[in-house]
């Protein structure tokens, strides 16, 4: 059953056209994300489909019929909408803002109906309200007040949920909540919801469809991972970036690449040995000062890789869980005698990556600067009885220097 | 308290109703200095005049029938109708602004009613001209405003304000103009009914008043729902059903109507329905089906009681008290309820 058809629609304020040829259609249950930069025209969709502005060309259906024939109370009967912020004039209650909501069910000359109430009612329980029930509406938290406003948009028993960036200010916690509540009446009472995002992630994540606009135009429109593709993302926001996958739910992610990381230009080679996360912040100051970075030996499993692989590293990577073998052990030495510098995190050494200890002794011997990072003593991190620490005193006899911190790596290799 | 008055605004109604009937009693007692009447012969004379038990009553007769029956009677509950319209006239006007500082004559209504009077005067138009060329002057004026605030066929409230602004200053200099331009006693004439006055009301006066405010009321009570919807902005309430622009021209309208044939009649009364309101809010809260009834009959008391200090006072003009009684009333509501509004 189709719950929403915009065919050919251009619509705008005045003489200003905004949103030209829109053409899409909603259906029955879905959840639609729709997304653009900044003045694109999203929130103009929002109210063209509510009726509120403009619309020079084409159709709005609305369960079936044209909403130029339909009056607001009519509209408001089917489509709810929950704006980014609510101003409230005066300091009415939360109930009385909640009841609100019946407005479109009530003729003029009547009162509310036990049914208003029993809605408005149900409306404070999904949203968790009914303690704020007798607060007024001006002494409410920011979050509150839009658990409020959602609590009113339900309240008027919606086909169809429109949020206009309804969580846009809200902190981490609240909009985890409220989109997670959105979705759940999304999935078991089947209300359509069509919801503006700025936040990709958040859109991503909560959307089983999204619409991309630009510059008032659809540009693309369908699943997340057809829509949130780098070629769009660099299109219409002009950003470079990185759509990932979360590994817990598959919902993807968008990571923003630096600039920087785009146009470098190598100044000397730098080989990091490093692992278990102790080399995620040099190696990202070290490619943010120019240089050209390479690291191994890694384990495969190593968040120290993963940080690599995002800055695009050159990195000699080992099976997960395998002591470092000879293979990786000699690709590894090659790294080494192509950079100048070595520098050693504080790494928890065992028997399985001894071998990069006796890598940075190597590197010595042929004549490279070597820096030990010592943020951590090698006493504590040494799980080999003693064999780290004898590499590590050998290396400081042969003329390794030693670093307290990122900032003092970079103050000795430039 | 406040929780009590809230939670039975039938019964507080009711109480109000019956303050306002003492009230009305009280000022029929109380005459220009030098004239006393006892208590029992007002009351007398005032139920003897009434339709059905007027039957049942002895005769009253003499001069004091005339000057209660007369004088103080249409004086008094002209002053009655006159606080009920401007207090809801008040109400309305906040509401379609959602601001509290919003008032009757925000679309120019007093300064038009005041440049109208003001012309009759220097032209030298008789007693009763005057009140219509006044109504005519003040609905032409709003209506200018009016059309100034709007927009693409929308009625912006900041624009309407900022017109209104200007077409209020235009006419009061208009008026200034009028004034410097007159002899003396005009100009005296023309200063005493801008500071408002119910001296010399006739019944004529009450029964053209009365079913513009009966009407006006009636229209704005209507729309006290879409006036509460309002609150959420404009947007929201498109969303919610409520015909936006259709309300606020009907609501300005309409409270316009209930200031202009007041002002008319009485000149300029400030204060009353910029404050009345707002009082009547920190009693009942924002809800206006519990606030416009009440704000109504707390400004019908309100008016009779300044007026009736007018009288005893040797008539100082209406205008004046309000604002000199009125304004530290109003203060100390709002400390002590400070906070607990938001306003």
């Amino acid at each position: 059953m189709v719950n929403l058809a915009v065919k050919k629609m251009y619509a705008g304020y005045g003489q200003k056209e905004v949103l030209k040829n829109i053409n899409m259609t909603v259906k029955h249950g879905d959840f639609l994300g729709v997304i653009g930069p900044n003045g694109c025209g999203k929130s103009t969709l929002i109210r063209a489909i509510t009726g509120v502005v403009d619309t020079y060309k084409g159709n709005i259906l609305l369960g079936g019929s044209s909403i130029k024939e339909m009056n607001r109370k009519d509209i408001a009967t089917k489509v709810a909408v929950v704006p980014q912020n609510t101003f409230i004039g005066f300091p009415f209650t939360t109930w009385e803002v909640v009841l609100m909501g019946r407005n479109p069910y009530t003729h003029r000359f009547e009162s509310l109906k036990e049914e208003d109430y029993e809605r408005a009612n149900r409306a404070v329980k999904i949203t968790k309200t009914e303690k704020l029930k007798e607060r007024r509406v001006n002494t409410l938290s920011g979050g509150e007040l839009q658990r409020v406003v959602i609590a009113r948009a339900i309240a008027q028993d919606p086909k169809l949920l429109l949020l206009d960036e309804a969580t846009s200010h809200l902190d981490i916690g609240y909009k985890v909540e409220m989109m997670d509540m959105i979705k759940k009446m999304n999935r078991e009472e089947g209300i359509t919801v069509i919801s503006v995002h700025h936040n990709l992630d958040i859109a991503a994540r909560y959307c089983d469809k999204l619409v991309l606009i630009d510059n008032g135009r659809i540009r693309t429109m369908g699943e997340p991972e057809a829509v949130l593709t780098p070629g769009h993302l660099r299109a219409v926001y002009g950003i470079e970036a990185e759509v990932h996958e979360n590994p817990r739910d598959g919902t993807l992610y968008i990571s923003p690449i630096d600039h920087k990381e785009i146009e470098r230009t190598y100044k000397e080679r730098i080989h990091v040995i490093c692992g278990g996360g102790t080399g995620r912040k040099l190696l990202k100051a070290l490619v943010d000062a120019g240089y050209g970075v390479s690291t191994g030996v890694l384990n495969a499993m190593d968040t120290d890789l993963r940080r690599a692989e995002f800055l695009d590293i050159d990195v000699v990577a080992e099976a997960p869980f395998s002591p470092i073998g000879d293979e990786k052990e000699s690709e590894n030495m090659e790294k080494i005698m192509g950079a100048e510098t070595v520098i050693l995190t504080d790494f928890p050494v065992g028997s399985g990556n001894l071998n990069n200890m006796k890598a940075g002794l190597k590197a010595l011997k042929a004549g490279k600067e070597v820096i030990l990072m010592d943020l951590i003593d090698i006493s504590k991190r040494d799980y080999t009885g003693g064999k780290a620490e004898k590499l590590y005193l050998e290396m400081i006899e042969n003329g390794a220097k030693i670093a307290t911190s990122v900032k003092d790596v970079l103050a000795q290799i430039g | 308290m406040k929780g009590l008055i809230r939670k039975r605004p039938v019964a507080i109604f009711v109480l109000l109703l019956l303050m306002l009937f003492v009230t009305v009693m009280a000022s029929a007692l109380v005459g220009s200095p030098g004239v006393d009447i006892s208590f029992p012969r007002v009351i007398g004379i005032i139920f003897s005049g009434l339709p059905g038990i007027g039957k049942m009553l002895p005769e009253y007769s003499g001069t004091d029938v005339i000057i209660i029956r007369q004088i103080r009677l249409p004086r008094i509950l002209l002053g009655v109708l006159g606080g009920i319209a401007l207090s809801i006239s008040g109400t309305s006007m906040q509401g379609i602004f959602k601001n509290p500082m919003a008032s009757p004559f925000i679309l120019g209504v007093s300064a038009g009613a005041a440049f109208g009077a003001a012309a009759s005067v220097v032209l030298g138009l008789g007693m009763y001209t005057l009140p219509a060329v006044a109504f005519v002057s003040a609905m032409g004026t709003a209506l200018l405003v009016f059309g100034l605030g709007r927009i693409h066929g929308k009625t912006d409230v900041a624009t309407l304000l900022l017109a209104g602004l200007a077409v209020n200053f235009l006419m009061q200099s208009l008026t200034a103009y009028l004034i410097y331009l007159s002899p003396p006693e005009k100009r005296t004439s023309i200063i005493f009914w801008m500071w408002g006055s119910f001296n010399g009301t006739v019944w004529q006066e009450f029964w053209i008043v009365l079913p513009v405010v009966i009407i006006g009321m009636i229209i704005v009570y209507v729309f006290s729902r879409e006036l509460n919807v309002l609150q959420l902005g404009d947007e929201s309430a498109l969303y919610l059903g409520v015909e936006v622009e259709k309300t606020k021209i009907v609501l300005l309208g309409a409270s316009s109507l209930l200031a202009a044939v007041v002002v008319s009649f009485t000149g300029i009364i400030g204060f009353v329905g910029l404050i009345i309101p707002h009082a009547t809010r920190i009693i009942t809260g924002p809800d206006h089906k519990k606030l416009l009834p009440t704000a109504a009959i707390i400004g019908g008391i309100f008016m009779v009681l300044c007026d009736t200090i007018s009288r005893a006072s040797g008539e100082i003009p209406i205008g004046i008290i309000t604002g000199l009684f009125g304004a530290p009333f109003f203060i100390y509501l709002l400390l002590r309820s400070r906070g607990e509004t938001g306003w």
